[in-house]
């Protein structure tokens, strides 16, 4: 990881000294245990900052919109030339994006990191450090470990396969898909397979228990929208869920108000998401969002044969039509 | 002198203190949930959890629902909203801490062990909605029928930076009563009139705490203090801040701002909020004369906050909406109020995808040599 991190730096410093880039957007220590945050970085002194650990979990491909709005972009401004930290992830979100016309690819210089999988701060509970108990105060990593320290100093080891995210876990694309450059070669095994047949084992339950799973996750909602403004392909101006006019849902917490926007926003990612997981992440209070968007990967995958941010070629199932589409689940859902 | 309020009153005991309450008040205890905490109400035979931290959404929630209808419309007349208690009735939304049995008849409650900080926020609340110019008649009437009993923290937590504020582990301001866990025992002490009162009419259920117990919680206390290593040097800040709205430097915090509502939404000092009208469905929204006015949390993170109806929007971006925040806590409420709405939660800094850290950017404005110089936007 050391390696890793000190190859980024001296990529970046040379894109700096040759004058490609204005401003690289990487990942510099967090403010807390098992946490690195985002950061850009104009400064090539700042360049030291920066760091490549397993907790750079953040989707770094959301900060890139904001650079391309579409009034920018038609104005006969000098758009910004930025170089981009990717992981699998964060690679397929860019390439999601350059396909909407979100971002010009001649503008990126993307450098891809084959992600090892990325650590889930709610899986050390289940690794038996109860947060209600235990406040971890530091952390390190070291090879396969992660030593978390207590308040009272007591030091306690986890495996580190046992703590990344399911995302991670299931991840197949944790090699970047697009990239100017590429450090480390890594291909991880996944468990593609498991996560697919916990999808599997959900969609056979009655339609009764399925809907009640819905609504007990959704009503945690609390409407801090924070799974929509986590999500690189959220990029809209105005969400649905905020237009006044027409006003399309309440803005109460009441539950078909919250339903009405969970579903509207998974139901907006159909053949765009890419299973990142920073909706997951991001919920404050904990919905299992995944379990929805990854039916809509499954069954866009199944019923088009398309999976979302892999090439830059490939149509996009919801930008096409072709005679022979599938289209029983719109009438047998 | 005030030791001799001091009372001692066993654990064990407690739960069945509370069941004998149960008919007088409703009572609003830390329930844990999904791996979190959060004020829910207690039922007989659930136990406390004692040693929890804090909890994720603030009991703000509590005196300040999510949503609240605050009345109903038809046809020209009016009808207030029955919710006139913190316990809505069946029909409000879901999902909110204060839902539960709407048959109770009794309007009073008990809020039973939140955090100093959080009892704090309140007194903070009170300032805004029961100011001199504004009167808030359904925060207010909550806040008037509650006794609120704080826990003294034993374990504080590394996010936690109470103490660069007007914090403590055993604050005591914005609590009726604060106990301390002694661990078998619990001590309370009364801190304002309705909290003497209330130990006084429930004397039975308490002896004198003697003088080993009042070391113990002076022992506590002191270690918890020393736990609470991270904080800012908050000194002058609303001074700083005049001088700062144009600063560069808000063109950098903001950066990594994702700008969801987190940090607005489970701080316990936040009080934003929205008023909208909600036609009824049955006439489709359109030409109605019937339906409900709500108000319910906004956050100035979001860009609808300050959208006009012309479409301009006076803080289009991130940078805008960052710089209201801190400004409003750190520096307009000081203006206003004459306190930093801030308590030291640490809430928004646990909780930010982003990990952005509210200390960090405190430090990097109290550093950012002589503001006034530099008005570069």
């Amino acid at each position: 990881m050391k390696e890793i991190e000190e190859k980024i730096k001296e990529t970046v410093k040379k894109l700096f000294k040759e004058n490609k880039i204005d401003i690289f957007i990487g990942y510099s220590e967090g403010t807390l245990p098992l946490r690195s945050t985002p950061c850009l970085i104009t400064r090539p002194e700042d360049i030291e900052k920066l760091v490549w650990n397993s907790y750079c979990f953040n989707n770094l491909a959301v900060y890139l919109p904001r650079f391309f709005l579409p009034q920018t972009q038609k104005k006969d401004v000098k758009l910004p030339r930025i170089g981009i930290l990717a992981k699998g992830c964060d690679s397929r979100s860019i390439v999601g994006l350059i396909k909407e016309h979100q971002l010009p690819r001649e503008n990126l210089y993307i450098i891809g990191i084959p992600c090892e999988g990325m650590i889930d701060i709610k899986k050390i509970q289940d690794a038996g450090c109860k947060m209600k108990e235990v406040e971890i105060v530091s952390a390190e990593e070291k090879n396969e470990k992660v030593i978390v320290e207590n308040e009272d100093k007591k030091k306690i080891e986890l495996k580190k396969e046992e703590l990344l995210a399911d995302v991670c876990t299931s991840c197949k694309y944790n090699v970047p898909v697009i990239y100017d450059v590429l450090i480390g070669k890594e291909k991880r095994k996944t468990k593609e397979e498991e996560r697919a047949a916990i999808i599997e084992e959900f969609e056979k339950k009655p339609l009764e228990e399925r809907w009640k799973y819905f609504q007990e996750q959704v009503s945690k909602c609390i409407r801090c929208y924070a799974c929509r403004q986590a999500c690189p392909n959220c990029y809209c101006k105005e969400c649905f869920a905020e237009q006044t006019k027409p006003k399309w849902i309440g803005v109460t917490d009441n539950i078909s108000d919250i339903m009405f926007y969970q579903m509207g926003r998974i139901f907006h990612q159909a053949g765009r998401c890419v299973d990142c997981g920073a909706c997951v992440r991001a919920c404050p209070v904990g919905i299992d969002l995944r379990i929805f968007t990854y039916k809509l990967i499954k069954d866009v995958k199944e019923f088009f044969r398309y999976e979302a941010g892999v090439s830059l070629g490939e149509v996009p199932p919801l930008s096409t039509f072709k005679s022979d589409d599938k289209q029983e689940f719109i009438t047998e859902p | 002198m005030e030791n001799l309020k001091l009372k001692i009153i066993k654990k064990k005991d407690v739960l069945n203190f509370l069941d004998s309450l149960k008919e007088e008040y409703n009572i609003l205890v830390p329930k844990e949930k999904d791996g979190d905490i959060r004020f829910s109400e207690f039922s007989s035979g659930e136990d406390i959890p004692w040693d929890y931290r804090n909890t994720k959404i603030s009991p703000k929630e509590i005196f300040l629902p999510r949503t609240e209808t605050l009345f109903s419309f038809k046809e020209g007349t009016l009808t207030p909203s029955d919710s006139g208690g913190v316990f809505a009735p069946a029909n409000e939304p879901k999902g909110s801490a204060q839902k539960t049995d709407s048959n109770k008849r009794t309007a009073n409650y008990l809020i039973f062990g939140i955090r100093p900080c959080d009892a704090q926020a309140f007194s903070l609340l009170d300032k805004l909605f029961g100011g001199d110019d504004f009167q808030d008649p359904y925060y207010l009437k909550r806040k008037e029928q509650a006794v609120i009993i704080s826990l003294a923290c034993n374990k504080p937590q590394i996010t936690c930076f109470c103490t660069s504020l007007k914090g403590k582990p055993d604050n005591e301001e914005g609590s009726d009563i604060i106990l301390f866990d002694l661990g078998e025992n619990i001590l309370t002490k009364p801190i304002t009139k309705k909290g003497e009162e209330f130990i006084e009419n429930l004397n039975s259920w308490f002896k004198e705490a003697k003088e080993a117990d009042i070391e113990k919680k002076n022992k506590l206390m002191d270690l918890s203090l020393k736990k609470i290593c991270s904080g800012v040097d908050l000194h002058n800040i609303k001074e700083k801040l005049d001088e700062a709205f144009d600063i560069s430097l808000w063109n950098e915090i903001h950066q990594k701002c994702l700008g969801c509502g987190i940090c607005t939404y489970l701080c316990p000092t936040c009080y934003c909020f929205n008023i909208i009208d909600e036609m009824d469905h049955e006439t489709g929204g359109l030409a109605t004369s019937r339906g409900k006015r709500i108000r319910c949390w906004d956050s100035c993170m979001f860009s609808l906050f300050t959208l006009h109806a012309s479409g301009h929007n006076p803080r289009p971006t991130f940078k805008e909406r960052m710089r209201q925040r801190i400004m409003h806590k750190f520096n307009y409420c000081p203006e206003n109020f004459k306190e930093i709405f801030c308590v030291g939660c640490g809430r928004c800094i646990r909780n930010c995808p982003v990990n952005l850290d509210l200390r960090e950017t405190l430090a990097s404005l109290m550093s950012f040599g002589s503001m006034s110089k530099d008005k570069k936007v």
